[in-house]
């Protein structure tokens, strides 16, 4: 039988397993199901496991990795059979994930609204009930502390990047790129095309927990009008 | 037990051992860029590896100290001047009440560590002291010291002693150990290493690279004749670690550093072996290097021998000033 996946060094104290270079609900499943695995039953000198769309790097310490396993050469020819030891597990399971399911409020006023709208031909209320009619996984969080990739947008309303990104995208953007949508946990930088904003903290330092998202939850967005925002408005702005 | 900033400096910041274990929210392990330069601070005055400590660039700060207080200043290329007086780096030393404290770079390049006896006063967040400047959280307010920012100890005085040094400190032999020869960076392969076509992969080694003015704490960029891939290939976003050399669609590299994002999207042809990131750490923009490919197992070795080293400093440290401090 062929390996689906292949494992590389990514550094000293990270191993990196791929499952090719693809961004789909059913290849994210098998990393998070890994990632659950390894979380779950980790080996002497874990620390931690980082998802990513298509692959998935374990980090660990050299040093007690070693210590534990004298026999194998490197730290690294041990977590590789790890984990291939306990691949075959991680993929019967990936279909009873263990995963949040979060609704997001959203004020659909986004200043690419009218773009999104423009291109597919519909009106800006079609788009909204796109926008709302499925729920996403989040394929991973990255980019910036909290910043989820989430996906896949119904084609018709998937729309490339703007051409030029914006220099300032303030905190709570909810955006588009491709066939993916996320949220702005912070301002920044950024090109997607803005859609709308949520009121929800996505991302909060002085919790416990700071990220609302982990990879692999499901997420459903709603509509609200300015007065529910201002209600559920997290910001004390 | 506090120091006042009459001058901040150009990037001085709290920084403590590594926020492990929320890179899978977006959240990476930031911390010192020198680790051993860090650490070995810490030892000086007897301190665990994790206490805060102040890690300052050139342009470097200009500290008032209230009290008399031990401290240790590790780094490369820079002298420490306490009232206008040379003291040695990689060594404890009392400092008195009211004295001033600069630092002198004597090339590009060079970024210092200043301890302190029981360590300076910093936030926790998600489990380290060590500053998150996108966050805004963890070490002083999340942020740069700023002018007139006063940085408390974590307890009084344990002892200080009126010398201006002691008579230790770390051996030029075991400072070779970690930062010669400075140039040479080894460097392992990564995920995409074999993507890259077989004359630049030659070249990957064998040119050396300047380091430009556009590096800092996120990741050096370095410049020399262009590499490019056999085949160009998008790549979707894959975890990246401190030390993993990108391939930028200009064909030049990235190496990325200790406030790196946790994913990227260019192609990894490199990872920077741990125990010459201090040394790459102590680079400057005037500066250039070469890398060298070695096994992934000679590099675990070696980052085995670099802890074993930082164990051994650590426990002649606290041998020699338990002679001088009651602990």
């Amino acid at each position: 039988m062929t390996k689906s996946y292949s494992i590389t060094s990514l550094s000293e104290r990270a191993l990196l397993v791929s499952f090719g270079n693809v961004i789909d609900e059913a290849t994210n499943r098998k990393i998070i199901a890994l990632k659950q695995l390894v979380n779950q039953n980790p080996f002497y000198g874990f620390i931690e496991s980082v998802p990513a769309y298509s692959s998935l790097a374990v980090i660990f310490d050299v040093k007690r990795v070693r210590l534990k396993n004298p026999e194998y050469k490197t730290a690294f020819d041990f977590v590789k059979e790890f984990i291939e030891m306990n691949f075959e597990e991680s993929e019967s399971q990936h279909s009873n994930l263990k995963a949040n399911n979060i609704e997001i409020p959203v004020l659909y006023d986004g200043e690419d609204l009218g773009f999104v709208s423009n291109l597919h031909k519909q009106t800006k209320e079609e788009t909204i009930t796109i926008h709302g009619s499925r729920a996403y996984q989040v394929f991973m969080i990255g980019f910036m502390p909290g910043f989820a990739y989430m996906g896949k947008l119904d084609e018709r309303i998937a729309t490339p990047r703007r051409s030029s990104p914006r220099a300032y995208v303030p905190v709570g953007s909810v955006g588009i790129a491709g066939f993916q949508t996320g949220i702005y946990p912070q301002a920044s930088p950024g090109g997607w095309q803005l859609i709308g904003r949520t009121p929800l903290k996505v991302f909060d330092k002085a919790k416990v927990n700071p990220c609302l998202f982990a990879p692999g939850d499901n997420v459903r967005f709603y509509s609200i009008d300015k007065e529910e925002f201002i209600h559920l408005n997290e910001y004390c702005i | 037990m506090s120091i006042a900033f009459s001058k901040p400096g150009l990037l001085t910041t709290l920084v403590a051992g590594e926020r492990n274990g929320y890179r899978n929210i977006g959240v990476g392990p930031g911390g010192a860029m020198d680790q051993f330069a860090m650490k070995v601070s810490n030892y000086l005055v007897g301190n665990q590896e994790d206490h805060a400590v102040i890690e300052f660039n050139f342009p470097a700060p200009e500290i008032q100290f209230k009290q008399s207080l031990l401290i240790g200043v590790t780094g490369k290329n820079f002298e420490v001047l306490v009232n206008d007086v040379i003291v040695p780096l990689w060594r404890p030393v009392g400092v008195e009440k009211n004295s001033v404290v600069k630092f002198k770079n004597k090339s590009s390049g060079g970024r210092g560590y200043l301890s302190v006896q029981s360590g300076w006063k910093a936030q926790e967040w998600l489990g380290s002291t060590t500053t998150h400047l996108e966050v805004e959280a963890g070490g002083h307010r999340g942020r740069a010291l700023q002018k007139t920012d006063v940085i408390e100890t974590n307890e009084n005085g344990l002892g200080v002693l009126n010398e201006k040094g002691f008579p230790w400190s770390v051996s030029k032999n075991e400072l070779n150990k970690i930062y010669s020869p400075a140039s040479e960076i080894r460097c392992v392969p990564n995920a995409e290493t074999d993507l890259l076509a077989p004359e630049f992969k030659k070249r990957f080694t064998t040119q050396a690279l300047a380091v430009t003015p556009q590096s800092n704490r996120m990741g050096y960029r370095l410049e020399g004749e262009t590499l490019h891939l056999g085949q160009p290939i998008e790549l979707v976003s894959s975890p990246v670690d401190f030390g993993t050399i990108q391939l930028l669609p200009n064909g030049n590299l990235i190496v990325l550093m200790a406030d790196h994002q946790t994913t990227g999207g260019y192609p990894r042809i490199g990872s920077v072996i741990k125990s010459d990131l201090p040394k790459l750490s102590q680079l400057g923009s005037s500066d250039s290097l070469n890398f060298k490919m070695i096994s992934l197992a000679e590099a675990e070795d070696l980052l085995l021998s670099m802890e074993g080293l930082i164990n051994q400093i650590k426990h002649s440290c606290f041998h020699q000033l338990s002679k001088y401090i009651a602990r």
